[in-house]
């Protein structure tokens, strides 16, 4: 063991510069909490949804109206 | 015994409770028997008003046109600290783009989002176009009027034989004459028909026939100016409403007016105002702490809502606000305390589990993290919330060194969600660890034009071109992400650096 101690000796530099390599890492994009929505802002949401829903079921409904006359 | 309720008493109990449509349609019967009922008219007129109501504080959409066209500054070059529009000079100690995430218009991302925190005017007609998609609180691109042209669209095609009341039919100035049906019809044209000039005639007909006494028409002229983007008549209305009669709705409407001319000192002047009257108002004090936020002072913004929760503890955006400050300035277990709060009061949903997530994480609850992030998950209703949980996930992933797993989760929010700015930069830098360089730079270059107001795709794309030797696009990469975030050290340092080789040339 005191053979072992004589060879690994930690080395405490007195003297002479110290350098240190300043490496630029990349970054990455933080986590996002994700805001919560206000009541207002789900029901325009929700009857935004409910529009063109029915806009779009009322274009299906024209579209196939035609093909039931020919 | 009880069949034979009166039609009538009927439709008022659907009223009280809620139930518009069976209120409407029980109408429409008496009506077809008796045309002239005025009590079946009004009550119909109310539940289709109920139907599509939204509180007309809440409702701020700005179209493209009005952001970019906007004249109704007062001062186009404000001094630091009294506009809305220039929120970048962050005095206040607030948190730095480094740490939270930053909106299109440069804010702090928020943590309560309303239809008019949607805001933040884009400096460019080009920034206006394109990223809206990108950060979650940036404003859609559609006109003011579409989202309401289109909802009115909507409600005439499910009434097959027209629409209910036929407006350019109706002799107004009969109407303003009864105060009550009025006020009722006035409702059902604003709300129902969105048709705001027509509201306003008939509001001033009204105010004319009540001689300029009531102050409720007042302001809703004032509303309808304000609609109308007559910010300066709507303000009128709303100061003579205030000098009849105070209400806390007044000094809000009023409050909105000013926002609208970018004079944010004035709308905070108004609502302590509003206080003095009203001491411990909850909207007014929430107002004040929306103000601080979008002027970025975020301190200032934290203590209103404290004091908002002091006077009303369940106020879900005044928590979820502390919360995500908590979250954003080192101390993400005060933030669970806060997010654990609004989920016993009930609120259940897709955002609140990956707060949570993302709190149980960082605190090191790890046995919750992955449940939550589930939870989120299988709650979510759109595709871009799904990215975003991903995303967030890819984060956890990359903090227990599980790369393969972060690379999975980033590609999966990408899948979902094509526009997702920081899933790109985030994939690049994973690419960048595999040493895939070409395909980094592709997924930078992605990223930072999908959403150049943020300053990490700039950066990181300047450090891979600086490895390469690619001096010369590095350089223009890194002054973009300077201008992105000033005060970010390692950009300056590399900038430093670049300019030594070029001189040294």
């Amino acid at each position: 063991m005191a053979e072992m101690k004589s060879m690994f000796r930690e080395v405490l530099p007195k003297q002479g510069q110290l350098s240190v390599e300043d490496i630029t890492t990349m970054v990455l994009c933080k986590p996002k909490l994700l805001p919560l929505k206000s009541l207002t802002l789900e029901k325009l949401e929700k009857m935004q949804q409910a529009a063109q829903d029915t806009i779009r079921q009322q274009e299906m409904a024209e579209k196939e109206q035609p093909q039931i006359s020919h | 015994m009880g069949s034979e309720m009166d039609p009538l008493l009927l439709a008022w109990s659907y009223f009280r409770r809620r139930k518009f449509q069976l209120c409407a349609d029980l109408c429409t019967q008496m009506l077809e028997k008796s045309p002239y009922d005025q009590a079946a008219w009004i009550l119909k007129a109310r539940a289709l008003t109920e139907m599509v109501y939204i509180d007309e504080i809440d409702v701020d959409q700005e179209g493209i046109a009005e952001m970019i066209l906007d004249e109704n500054a007062i001062a186009q070059v404000p001094r630091p600290g009294t506009s809305l529009k220039l929120p970048g000079t962050n005095q206040t100690g607030g948190p730095s783009p480094a740490v939270r995430p930053i909106t299109q218009a440069g804010r702090p991302i928020t943590g309560f989002l309303r239809p008019s925190t949607q805001s933040g005017r884009p400096g460019t007609m080009e920034q206006a176009i394109r990223t809206p998609r990108t950060a979650y609180t940036a404003r859609p691109i559609t006109s003011s009027s579409g989202r309401f042209v289109r909802l009115g669209t909507a409600s005439m095609l499910t009434s097959p034989d027209g629409p209910f009341i036929n407006l350019s039919r109706l002799n107004l100035t009969k109407y303003a004459q009864k105060p009550k049906l009025a006020k009722a019809l006035f409702e059902y044209i604003f709300h129902h028909e969105n048709d705001v000039k027509t509201a306003l005639d008939l509001a001033a007909l009204s105010t004319e026939h009540s001689q300029y006494k009531d102050w409720w028409w007042k302001v809703q002229i004032g509303k309808c100016y304000y609609r109308l983007g007559m910010y300066r008549e709507a303000e009128k209305q709303f100061k003579s409403a205030l000098k009849q009669q105070e209400m806390v709705d007044t000094f809000l409407y009023l409050a909105k007016v000013y926002i609208s001319l970018d004079q944010p000192v004035t709308a905070l002047n108004l609502f302590k105002q509003g206080l003095d009257k009203f001491p411990g108002e909850v909207a007014l004090l929430c107002g004040i702490a929306r103000i601080y936020e979008e002027m970025n002072n975020i301190s200032s913004a934290t203590e209103y809502y404290k004091e908002v929760l002091k006077q009303d503890n369940t106020h879900v955006e005044a928590i979820a606000c502390i919360g995500s400050n908590h979250f954003y300035s080192d101390q993400p277990e005060v933030a669970l305390r806060f997010y654990r709060r609004l989920l016993q009061m009930g609120v259940y949903n897709c955002q609140l589990f990956n707060n949570l997530g993302l709190c149980c994480f960082y605190a090191q609850q790890y046995d919750m993290t992955l449940t939550s992030f589930e939870r989120a998950l299988s709650l979510a209703e759109n595709e871009e919330e799904i990215a975003d949980v991903w995303y967030n996930l890819g984060h956890v992933a990359v903090g227990i060194g599980d790369t393969n797993l972060a690379h999975q989760c980033f590609r999966l929010a990408l899948v979902n969600n094509n526009n997702h700015a920081e899933a790109y930069n985030n994939l690049a830098v994973l690419e960048m660890r595999k040493g895939h360089v070409e395909q980094a730079r592709a997924l930078l270059q992605t990223a930072s034009s999908l959403a150049p107001h943020m300053y990490e795709p700039h950066f990181n794309f300047a450090t891979v071109s600086d490895k390469m030797g690619d001096l010369q696009r590095s350089y223009i990469a890194a002054q973009k992400s300077e201008a992105a975030f000033p005060d970010h050290v390692d950009t300056q340092h590399l900038i430093k650096q670049l300019k030594q080789h070029f001189a040294m040339l």
